[in-house]
C-alpha cells in the first residue's frame, strides 16, 4: 500500500503509460503530485522512482531543478508576479511589494492557512500584460493594486 | 595494425588511435591539456570547459575532450590564446571557491592548485564580491566527507555512483550557481566502493574521513603494491608516512589508493581494501621467541636450530602445517621445499578461515579473501595436495594423531574458539610464524616474526592467474623476516 | 501588407475547428497527402523559411537532414517547441491561444515531411490556458479524423525552466531529465528524443507551413527579403503604447514595427530597443532603420532572435537593464558548464553592487574580459548570451556604465 489513493495510483500509472517510453511521463507525474500535495516529498519521490524504474537521485534532481516543483508545500493558490525585463519596466517590483503586503508574507512563503503562496517569476511569456500576474499556471493579466485585491477577494 | 590519425598538437605530430579524442591522445603521451570533468572511465560530459584548444580553421574554441582529431589537423593547447581560455575557465572555477588550501587535505594533489601554479593560472583575481556559501564538513557516509564550497561541479562523483557503483546515493541538486552535490535525502554514501569518489574528485570537495588532517600529502611516499584483501589482486599505491613519524597517529600506512590496471581493477578498489589495512602496524611481532617451556628471546640462528630439531623429534606423519593464502609466490616455493621435500609432511591446511570468505560482486570483490591461494596451487597446494578441513584437523588432534603443528599466519584459536585452546595445549610442538600475534601466537612454543606484505617484495597470483609484483614500502619491524627467508633458514638445517 | 499568421485573428472563434476549416484550414494537409516528401521539402526550401524560435536554421534543411528510414529504421518524431520563456517573447502563447489548429496542421505536415508517426507538443507549464486550448483542439482534430492512427500528437508540459526551450535541453526534459543541453554532435535529426531522429520546430515556424504548402514556397519567399522568407511575428513590449503581437514582412525596419505599436509610451524619447528577446544585444535609437530579418540586426551586432522587441525609453538606466537580464540568465543557467554557472552569477553580483553605488572602474574590465571568456566557450547559447548582452550595452551606452562604475576599489 502506498500513501496514494487507488485512484491517484491509477492517474500516476496513466502518466507512466501515456508516452512511448515510460520515463517520458515522469515530469508530468511529478507535476501531478505537486498539484495534489502542493509539494513533492521523499515518499512521493520513492514511489515515482519505483513506478518509473528510475534512480531516486535523478528524481530528486528533477524536483530541485524545476521551480514548478517544490520540496515544501506551496499554497492552494500559487500566485506569481513576473519580474522579467518588460514586467520590471512596468513596475513589477512595486506590485510584488503590494502582493507581499496584501498577503502578509514574503516572496517564497505560504500564508499560514495554506491558501496562498507567492513567488516572483522569471518571464511567463506575457510581456504584453506587464507586470504579469499568474495563479496556478494561468495568466491573470496585468498586476495592479486593484487587480491584486480583486484577485485575492475572488479566489475561494 | 589499428588505424591511427596523425595530427599536430603544439607543433608536435601525434598519432591518435582510432576513437581517441585529442585530450585522450595528449594525456596518453603525457602532454598537458588541463581538464576536470573527463575521466577515462566516467566519460566526457564536457562541462568543465578547461580543455579548450585552438584548432586551425575552427571559428571558436573547442573542448579537446570531445574533439576527435582529423588527419592533418593542427591544434594548439599551449599557445597564448588557448592558455588564456584555460586560465579563464580556471578563474570561473575559483570565483566562489573558499581558497582555503592551508586547511584543506587536498593541498598538494589538488587540480585547482596544480593548474593555478603552473603555466595555466597565476592570474590576478578580480573577484571583489561576496562568495556564495554552501555546506561545509558534511559527513556523507562512513568514509567520505563533503565540502560543497570546494566543489567544482565536474560531476565525476555522481557519474561514479550512477555508472560504476550503481548505488545512486549522490546527485546534483538545484540549478545554476546554487546547485550542489549532495546525498539523496535519507541516504548515506555507503556502498562497497564509496572511497573511490574521493579518488575521482579532482579537488578538495570529497575527502577521506580517515585521512582528514592526518598528514600532508607531500610527506607521503608512494609504493606500487597489490591489495592483499582478496583474490582480485587490485593494483594499489601504498601511501606511507615515515618522514614525520609522529603524524598519522604514529601509523606508517596512511592510505591506500588504486593504481590503474585495466585488466584487473581498472581505476577502482573496494572500501574493504582501501580501509581494511590501515591498522597495519598494530599487534605486530618483532622478536624471535621461545615461549615454552621457558620464555627466551632467541637469535634467528638459535631459533632455527631449535625449531628444526623439534620438527624432527617425532615422525612426520604426526606433523600438521597450516598456511595462509597471504603467502607470496616466493614464500610458497620455500614453503613447498621445507615442508614437502625436506620434512615430507602429509597434513596440510590452507583452506580459508571462515572470515576469509566474504562478499563478492560483479565489479571487483571476490568471495575468496586470501590474495594468493593461486600461488599455492602453482606448487601443488590445492591441486596435487588437498587441504584438510578445519574440522578434520581438529578431530585428528583430538584423536592424538597429530603431535606437532606449524601455523603460518593462521589463527586456529580464532577458528576453533575455546576448543582451540584445549586442542593446542595437547600438542608437543606448536610453532607460530606470522606478522601479527593473533590469539594463537600466545600459545606457541616458538613464535617467529614475519614481515607483512608492505615490508617485503614479492608476487601474488590473482584469480585470473596473473602474476603481479609488489614492492617493498616499509622497513621490517624488529627482527622480522620474510616468510620465505624463515623457511629457507630452517630448510638449510634439515 | 500580406499577413500569413494574423490574417484571421479578428475571427472570434478561430480556435475552433469549424471556424478554422471554414477559412480554408486543413486544405494544405489534404494537398500534402498528394505530394511526395521530396516535393514537400523542396517547397519548404523555396520558401526560405527559417526557424522562428530564434536560431534561424533553414527549416527545409532540418527536415532533410533527418536520418532516412533505411539508414535508421524505427520511429522518428516531430516535437513542437512551445516552451517560450524569454523576456520579450510571447508570440507562441498568442498563436496557441488564437489559432491552435494552424499549429496542428503545420505539425502534421512536418510529420509528413520526415515520415513521423508520433508527434509531441512540448509546452511550458505556465501556459496552462494554452495547454487546455490545445488539448481541446487536438480532441476536435482526432474526432474529425484529421489526426488518425498511426499518426498521433501528444502534449507534454514543462515545469519552469527557460533552458527547456533549447532544443536538446527540451529533449532531455521530455526524457525525464534535467534541462541540461546536450553537446552536439549528434544533432537531434540524427539522435534526438530517446535516441531517435527528431525534428524540433518552433510553434511559429510550423504555423507558417500550411500557407507555404497552399500558396507555394516562392510566394512565401517573396514576402520577405532575399535570405529571409515570408513574414514574422514581433512581440512588442516595454515602453510602448500598445504592446502586443504584430506581423510584418521580413526586412521591415524596426521603426515601422515600433510605430505600429503606437510608439514610445507617454510620448517620451526612445533610448534603446532590444530586438529579439533579452538574449539579443541591444540596439540604439539611432539604429531604428535596421531591417528586421535574419541579417539586419546582425549588422549591428545583434540578432533577430524570436522577435521579442523590448522598447526602452529615455528614463531607462542601462545598468538596471543589464542587471535585470543577467539576473534572469543566472536564474535560468542550468549549471552544467562552469563559465556560465559561475560567470552569470558573478555578473549579477557586480551589477548589483554597482546599482547599490559600489561599482568601481576596474569592474568594467572584469565584465568585458569575463564576458569574452564565456561567449563561445560553453555548450549552449545561454552562456554565450551572458557574456554578450552586457558587453553590447557597455559599448553602446558607455555613459550609463561610467556613471555607475567609477573610482578605485577600496583596497587597491
Amino acid at each position: 500500500m502506498s500513501h496514494f489513493s487507488a485512484e491517484q495510483e491509477q492517474t500516476l500509472m496513466g502518466w507512466a503509460r501515456r508516452y512511448p517510453y515510460r520515463i517520458m511521463g515522469l515530469l508530468e507525474a511529478l507535476r501531478q503530485v505537486q498539484e495534489w500535495r502542493r509539494c513533492v516529498g521523499d515518499q512521493d519521490e520513492e514511489y515515482l522512482a519505483k513506478l518509473f524504474d528510475y534512480p531516486r537521485n535523478h528524481v530528486h534532481e528533477l524536483v530541485t531543478f524545476f521551480p514548478g516543483l517544490t520540496l515544501r508545500p506551496t499554497g492552494r493558490y500559487r500566485v506569481g508576479i513576473c519580474r522579467g525585463l518588460s514586467c520590471a519596466l512596468a513596475g513589477s517590483a512595486a506590485m510584488c511589494r503590494c502582493m507581499e503586503k496584501s498577503l502578509g508574507i514574503k516572496a517564497g512563503e505560504t500564508t499560514p492557512d495554506g491558501k496562498f503562496s507567492f513567488e516572483t517569476m522569471e518571464c511567463i511569456g506575457a510581456c504584453d500584460h506587464a507586470p504579469a500576474l499568474i495563479v496556478n499556471d494561468k495568466l491573470q493579466g496585468a498586476a495592479s493594486e486593484q487587480s491584486i485585491s480583486e484577485l485575492l477577494e475572488r479566489l475561494p | 595494425m589499428a588505424k591511427t590519425i596523425k595530427f599536430t598538437l603544439d607543433g608536435r605530430v601525434i598519432e591518435a588511435r582510432e576513437g581517441e579524442t585529442v585530450l585522450q591522445a595528449a594525456t596518453r603521451l603525457g602532454l598537458l591539456i588541463p581538464h576536470y570533468c573527463w575521466h577515462p572511465a566516467l566519460g566526457n560530459p564536457g562541462n568543465c570547459r578547461m580543455c579548450n584548444v585552438e584548432v586551425e580553421g575552427a571559428p571558436k574554441a573547442l573542448v579537446s575532450c570531445r574533439l576527435y582529431p582529423k588527419e592533418g589537423m593542427v591544434a594548439r593547447s599551449a599557445a597564448p590564446a588557448p592558455r588564456r581560455w584555460q586560465s579563464a575557465a580556471l578563474e570561473f572555477h575559483l570565483v566562489d571557491h573558499p581558497l582555503d588550501c592551508p586547511v584543506c587535505d587536498q593541498s598538494g594533489e589538488c587540480g585547482l592548485q596544480d593548474y593555478y601554479m603552473n603555466s595555466i593560472g597565476r592570474y590576478r583575481s578580480s573577484m571583489r564580491d561576496n562568495k556564495w556559501h554552501m555546506g561545509k564538513r558534511m559527513v556523507l557516509g562512513p568514509h567520505i566527507m563533503l565540502d560543497q564550497e570546494r566543489c567544482i561541479m565536474c560531476t565525476r562523483c555522481t557519474r561514479f555512483v550512477d555508472l560504476i557503483s550503481k548505488s545512486h546515493e549522490l546527485g546534483i541538486f538545484g540549478r545554476g550557481h546554487s546547485q550542489v552535490i549532495d546525498l539523496v535525502p535519507g541516504r548515506v554514501l555507503d556502498n562497497p566502493y564509496s572511497g573511490c569518489v574521493a579518488d575521482v574528485c579532482p579537488v578538495g570537495a570529497l575527502t577521506d574521513r580517515d585521512f582528514r588532517f592526518q598528514v600532508r600529502v607531500w610527506y607521503l611516499d608512494w609504493t606500487d603494491s597489490i591489495c592483499p584483501g582478496c583474490s582480485r589482486g587490485c593494483n594499489i599505491s601504498a601511501h606511507t608516512s615515515t618522514r614525520r613519524p609522529w603524524q598519522n597517529k604514529g601509523l606508517r600506512l596512511a592510505r591506500v589508493k588504486p593504481r590503474y590496471k585495466p585488466e584487473v581493477n581498472g581505476h577502482w578498489i573496494c572500501d574493504e581494501g582501501r580501509y581494511g589495512f590501515l591498522n597495519y602496524d598494530s599487534d605486530r611481532l618483532g622478536k624471535v621467541m621461545r615461549l615454552k617451556p621457558s620464555a627466551e628471546e632467541l637469535s634467528w640462528e638459535a631459533a632455527a636450530a631449535e625449531v628444526s630439531s623439534a620438527l624432527r623429534r617425532k615422525p612426520a606423519e604426526g606433523l600438521a602445517v597450516m598456511a595462509s593464502g597471504r603467502l607470496s609466490n616466493e614464500d610458497w616455493q620455500a614453503f613447498q621445499k621445507l615442508f614437502l621435500e625436506k620434512l615430507n609432511v602429509r597434513r596440510f591446511l590452507f583452506a580459508p578461515e571462515p572470515d576469509q570468505v566474504g562478499a563478492e560482486d560483479e565489479l571487483l570483490r571476490r568471495r575468496d579473501k586470501a590474495p594468493n591461494l593461486e600461488g599455492g596451487k602453482a606448487v601443488g597446494f590445492g591441486t596435487r595436495i588437498a587441504s584438510m578441513s578445519w574440522d578434520s584437523l581438529a578431530a585428528d588432534i583430538e584423536a592424538g594423531k597429530v603431535w606437532g603443528l606449524y601455523a603460518v599466519d593462521r589463527d586456529p584459536v580464532k577458528v576453533w574458539d575455546q576448543r582451540g585452546h584445549e586442542l593446542l595445549e595437547r600438542l608437543d610442538l606448536l610453532v607460530y610464524q606470522g606478522p601479527r600475534k593473533g590469539l594463537t601466537g600466545e600459545l606457541a612454543h616458538y613464535r617467529l616474526p614475519a614481515t607483512d606484505w608492505l615490508e617485503e617484495k614479492g608476487h601474488f597470483t590473482n584469480f585470473q592467474g596473473l602474476v603481479q609484483p609488489y614492492r617493498q614500502a616499509l622497513k621490517p619491524l624488529g627482527a622480522a623476516k620474510p616468510d620465505w627467508a624463515i623457511f629457507e633458514g630452517l630448510a638449510a638445517r634439515l | 501588407m500580406t499577413k500569413v499568421l494574423t490574417e484571421h485573428w479578428d475571427q472570434p472563434r478561430l480556435h475552433e475547428l469549424e471556424t478554422y476549416r471554414r477559412l480554408g484550414g486543413y486544405e494544405a494537409l489534404k494537398k500534402v497527402l498528394g505530394m511526395d516528401r521530396a516535393q514537400l521539402i523542396d517547397e519548404a526550401k523555396k520558401s526560405n523559411l527559417r526557424g522562428l524560435g530564434g536560431a534561424g536554421f533553414a527549416t527545409s534543411l532540418k527536415w532533410s537532414t533527418v536520418t532516412p528510414e533505411e539508414k535508421n529504421p524505427g520511429p522518428r518524431y516531430v516535437v513542437v517547441n512551445c516552451d517560450e520563456s524569454e523576456p520579450g517573447c510571447f508570440k507562441d502563447r498568442v498563436l496557441a491561444t488564437r489559432n491552435p489548429h494552424q499549429l496542428i496542421e503545420g505539425l502534421l505536415i512536418a510529420a509528413c515531411a520526415i515520415d513521423a508517426k508520433q508527434n509531441f507538443i512540448f509546452i511550458r507549464g505556465e501556459y496552462q490556458i494554452q495547454y487546455e486550448i490545445l488539448e481541446k483542439a487536438l480532441a476536435e482534430a482526432r474526432g474529425a479524423g484529421i489526426i488518425k492512427p498511426p499518426v498521433s500528437i501528444d502534449l507534454m508540459r514543462g515545469a519552469g525552466a527557460y533552458m527547456s526551450g533549447l532544443d536538446t535541453a527540451l529533449l532531455e526534459t521530455m526524457e525525464g531529465k534535467k534541462a541540461w543541453p546536450r553537446q552536439p554532435p549528434p544533432f537531434p535529426t540524427a539522435s534526438g528524443l530517446m535516441g531517435r531522429p527528431t525534428v524540433v520546430n518552433n510553434v511559429e515556424t510550423l504555423c507558417m507551413v500550411p500557407s507555404i504548402v497552399l500558396r507555394g514556397g516562392e510566394w512565401f519567399a517573396k514576402l520577405g527579403t532575399a535570405k529571409s522568407g515570408g513574414t514574422a511575428l514581433f512581440s512588442v513590449s516595454g515602453h510602448v503604447e500598445k504592446p502586443g503581437v504584430y506581423e510584418f514582412a521580413m526586412g521591415t525596419p524596426l521603426r515601422e514595427i515600433l510605430a505600429a505599436a503606437g510608439g514610445v509610451k507617454g510620448g517620451r524619447k526612445l533610448k534603446a530597443v532590444i530586438p529579439g528577446g533579452v538574449s539579443t544585444p541591444v540596439l540604439t535609437a539611432d539604429e531604428l532603420d535596421t531591417p528586421m530579418d535574419w541579417d539586419g540586426p546582425r549588422a549591428q551586432g545583434s540578432f533577430l532572435g524570436a522577435g521579442g522587441v523590448i522598447v526602452l525609453d529615455e528614463t531607462t538606466d542601462m545598468v538596471m537593464v543589464a542587471h535585470n537580464i543577467e539576473r534572469f540568465l543566472a536564474h535560468e543557467s542550468c549549471g552544467q558548464c562552469t563559465p556560465c554557472r559561475q560567470g552569470s552569477y558573478w555578473y549579477v553580483r557586480i551589477l548589483e553592487r554597482a546599482l547599490d553605488g559600489g561599482g568601481v572602474a576596474a569592474d568594467l574590465d572584469t565584465l568585458r574580459r569575463t564576458g569574452e571568456d564565456m561567449t563561445g566557450k560553453v555548450i549552449c547559447a545561454l552562456g554565450d548570451t551572458v557574456g554578450l548582452v552586457t558587453r553590447a550595452m557597455m559599448k553602446k551606452f558607455s555613459n550609463d556604465f561610467k556613471a555607475k562604475f567609477h573610482g578605485e576599489p577600496p583596497h587597491g
